[in-house]
């Protein structure tokens, strides 16, 4: 995977089947409707019963409608990706207007992929990826991988500056 | 892309322990016999909005939302974001509940472990 910046956004392109599938993956993991996975996006908020009723009622469905919304942006910009000439890899570009939802779903999805995998904190760390199940392993290395398009979207990385999409010989 | 090891806030999820104290505004006017009584107004307890340390969720990411949410500055923001990661949880703000609320509403949109607990008096 290469990453660019143009005057568009930013530019992810030789994205192998598996980081296409992860990627298509995001809208329907903030969609998800696995209890575990609501549990940690919607988690408790007041120790109280009453006032975690009140909270359920009233800030939950409004939660539930931005995440929405947040997965069908993404999903649109997913809809847009294609293929580099000549490869089976694709490219994408995620807009600058569209970088702050990204980052989001990015954090949602990764959530959630931990948490429908079973996987625990000591997994995260190197050392623990060898203890993992095969398909905590395949989570891991999703999660992985959405954490790099995240830190590269929140300024971690120094990115070269490509100019256009045009530069890029990308149509 | 270079590459960098992936840098997450780890530790275990602390659940919020605070007693929650009902919010009371009163601000009765009594009137005892003949004098008229001064208002007695017992105000409501602050809440506090704890975020806490999650193992998946990346360190200059919950900078970046505090500093979004609250406007902090960055050495604020990366202060809190250090303390949820060392002490599984940290006090982000202090304030009137409907405050409170609406921040803990907004930083649970980007997916920060967020509790609300009215500060004991």
């Amino acid at each position: 995977m290469w990453v660019a910046r143009v005057a568009e956004g930013y530019v992810f392109g030789g994205l192998l089947p598996q980081a296409v599938e992860t990627l298509k993956g995001v809208p329907m993991l903030l969609e998800s409707s696995d209890g575990r996975v609501r549990a940690r996006l919607l988690p408790e908020t007041f120790e109280e019963a009453e006032a975690q009723e009140t909270w359920q009622r009233h800030a939950v469905p409004e939660l539930e409608r931005l995440f929405l919304s947040r997965a069908q942006l993404v999903r649109r910009d997913l809809a847009t990706m294609r293929k580099m000439p000549s490869t089976d890899q694709q490219v994408l570009l995620i807009p600058d207007g569209h970088v702050s939802a990204w980052l989001a779903a990015l954090n949602a999805a990764r959530l959630a992929l931990f948490e429908m995998n079973d996987l625990e904190a000591r997994h995260m760390e190197a050392e623990g990826f060898g203890g993992a199940t095969k398909k905590q392993q395949e989570a891991l290395l999703r999660i992985h991988l959405l954490a790099e398009i995240q830190s590269v979207l929140l300024g971690d990385f120094e990115i070269d500056e490509a100019g256009s999409l045009d530069d890029l010989g990308i149509d | 892309m270079p590459v960098s090891s992936v840098s997450c806030i780890l530790g275990e999820r602390v659940r919020s322990s605070g007693r929650l104290a009902r919010m009371s505004v009163r601000a009765a006017t009594k009137e005892k016999t003949e004098t008229k009584a001064k208002p007695k107004t017992s105000l409501a307890p602050p809440w506090n909005v704890i975020v806490h340390d999650d193992p998946v969720t990346l360190m200059t990411y919950v900078t970046k939302v505090f500093r979004t949410v609250f406007g902090y500055t960055e050495d604020k923001a990366h202060r809190l974001m250090m303390e949820v990661h060392q002490s599984g949880r940290s006090v982000v703000w202090t304030g009137a509940r409907e405050q409170a609320e609406m921040y803990a509403q907004k930083l649970q949109a980007h997916h920060l472990l967020t509790t609300l607990e009215a500060v004991d008096a």
